[in-house]
């Protein structure tokens, strides 16, 4: 956390209620209106530069929400040493932006000089949990603090892999102090995709490590006789996808819980919509456990 | 009795996949197969479930060099700027976790092929647009008032520097960049660029709104230039034979368009020792 003495935004924890993710689309109607969401998520390497209206306007929109820093381009897992100068521009994008949560993926994205630019899996293997959890240690030793790690949407599963998905991450929280960012519409996905058990998955995750939901929209191919379903936040949030949440949530009581929507970005009320949506939920558990 | 294959190590199974992302043509089937052996066949094959990768990987870099390179995109179409974002990628594959830098050097990549073609204006073009791309991520400082130049004793101004905006960016051209750039504007769709226009020198510059184009005669281009460059406002005037009674309406110019904020002053002069560089 920043010094509070020299702090250039509202501190505090993001609340658990929903937010959404900014959108340069979005960013001179928010800072206008001011919708109620309670806090936004940015792509950290969006901000990783000197100046800009895009920066600026993220300066404009930090006065008034919370913010979280959601990373795309470390590749945690890549076996390929980490790029060094891409954490220190996460260092000073959290200096300038005082996020409350910054995380990243359980992922790899790079090899022999080259980056993919994408989310890459990993075979969920004891090799790949020490791996991920001393380069998990290792960014969150740079930037002296704890980070978030975020369950990933795979079209394919590892015939390497020896642990589930749950048993994967736990060790990771376990061997690195990480907290998780827990992505519903990802776990729905892996379930189609990969026959994952997603209520074992909800049920299995270690509960007091999760900080943060995503929920998001995908896109459903068919391939064959099978769905194979696209990661591509373009689209709201789909009813199984409710669904799982609001069993993730009665496991895990109020959680922030972040409306993701990337592509055929929609207008900001569709967004604050869905927000209110994931509001609605988290607003019964915490009756519930009143 | 036969002991069952040793799984692949993390290192193995990544480097099989970058080589099945990575390659194209006949050498992709290899790469892809080898990665197959490593994934679960559940009745949808493993080469059809890694293609997704393979679209995504073609899909981030093309979506990148799109964000930079609209105005080019419009002006070749859909089909041939995502077969130059292929071609560009096998020479030019990103080499960083922001995106950002996907299309740093496709202006020069490009300049052969489309100097062979009879379109060497699409690479100046793209020259232009990366400099917009570099000065929508540069800093905008405070500007400098105006005044402050006026401080100056008159025998020492010869060997004063203007210290310009981060996001100055200059781009001069033997085509009319500037105009293709404004007629590929999106409230410009229809418009061609008209090519028989004379050269153009474009100043780049961005404020909290979004970028400002200016397009400047050539001598008072080759003056920002040189100030850009580091040059005093002597050496500047010098070395571009700018015509003196067009240096105040010029220097005016700069300062009102907030792109000065500091001068650089010989290290001698102390009097000005606030605004030193």
């Amino acid at each position: 956390m920043g010094d509070v003495g020299t702090a250039r935004f509202p501190g505090g924890p993001i609340p658990a209620r929903a937010g959404i993710g900014l959108r340069s689309a979005h960013q001179d109607e928010l800072v206008k209106r001011r919708p109620a969401v309670a806090w936004l998520e940015v792509h950290t390497e969006n901000y990783f530069h000197d100046g800009g209206p895009h920066l600026a306007a993220l300066e404009r929109a930090r006065e008034h929400y919370p913010l979280s820093l959601h990373g795309v381009g470390l590749g945690l897992g890549s076996v390929a040493p980490l790029d060094l100068a891409h954490l220190a521009r996460v260092k000073r994008a959290i200096e300038r932006f005082e996020p409350a949560l910054v995380s990243e993926h359980a992922c790899w994205g790079h090899a022999g000089g080259e980056h993919f630019n994408d989310l890459l899996p990993l075979p969920y293997t004891e090799e790949a949990v020490e791996h991920l959890s001393a380069r998990v240690r290792q960014v969150q030793d740079f930037l002296g603090r704890q980070v978030l790690v975020e369950n990933l949407s795979s079209y394919f599963a590892y015939t390497a892999s020896s642990l589930t998905e749950w048993d994967f991450l736990g060790a990771v929280v376990e061997r690195s102090g990480c907290g998780l960012l827990l992505d519903v519409n990802n776990i729905y996905v892996n379930s189609i995709n990969l026959g994952l058990d997603a209520e074992r998955f909800v049920a299995c995750i270690p509960a007091e490590a999760v900080q943060e939901i995503h929920l998001a929209g995908h896109r459903r191919n068919r391939v064959g006789t099978r769905d194979l379903l696209i990661d591509d936040h373009g689209s709201a949030v789909c009813a199984e996808v409710w669904d799982l949440y609001e069993r993730a949530i009665t496991r895990l009581g109020p959680v922030p819980t972040l409306i993701e929507w990337d592509t055929d970005v929609p207008a900001l009320d569709v967004l604050v919509t869905e927000a209110h949506k994931a509001d609605t939920i988290l607003e019964s558990a915490r009756e519930l456990a009143a | 009795m036969n002991s069952p294959p040793e799984a692949a190590s993390l290192s193995e199974l990544q480097g099989r996949f970058a080589s099945a992302l990575r390659e194209a043509g006949p050498q992709s089937e290899v790469a892809i197969r080898q990665l197959a052996d490593c994934i679960v066949d559940d009745g949808l094959a493993p080469a059809r479930r890694l293609q997704v990768y393979r679209n995504n990987a073609r899909a981030m870099f093309a979506g990148a060099l799109e964000r930079t390179y609209p105005v080019l995109r419009r002006q070749v179409g859909e089909q041939q700027f995502a077969a130059l974002a292929q071609s560009y990628r096998a020479e030019h594959p990103s080499r960083s976790g922001d995106l950002h830098w996907v299309g740093e050097h496709f202006a020069s990549w490009l300049a052969p092929q489309a100097a062979a073609d009879g379109r060497a204006w699409l690479a100046e073009l793209a020259r232009l647009e990366w400099a917009c791309e570099e000065a929508m991520v540069a800093a905008r400082l405070p500007p400098l008032a105006p005044a402050e130049l006026a401080r100056v004793a008159p025998e020492t101004l010869g060997e004063v520097g203007l210290v310009l905006q981060p996001c100055v960016r200059t781009v001069s051209s033997p085509f009319p960049v500037w105009s293709a750039w404004r007629a590929g504007q999106v409230d410009g769709a229809g418009e061609s660029a008209d090519l028989a226009l004379d050269a153009q020198h474009v100043v780049v510059t961005c404020c909290d709104t979004g970028l400002v184009l200016h397009s400047l005669p050539e001598q008072q281009f080759l003056f920002v230039a040189a100030l850009a460059g580091g040059a005093t406002l002597g050496s500047a005037v010098d070395s571009t034979a700018l015509d003196l009674e067009a240096l105040p309406g010029l220097l005016a110019w700069i300062f009102g368009e907030g792109l000065v904020t500091a001068l650089r002053v010989p290290d001698d002069d102390n009097s000005l020792a606030g605004y030193v560089e």
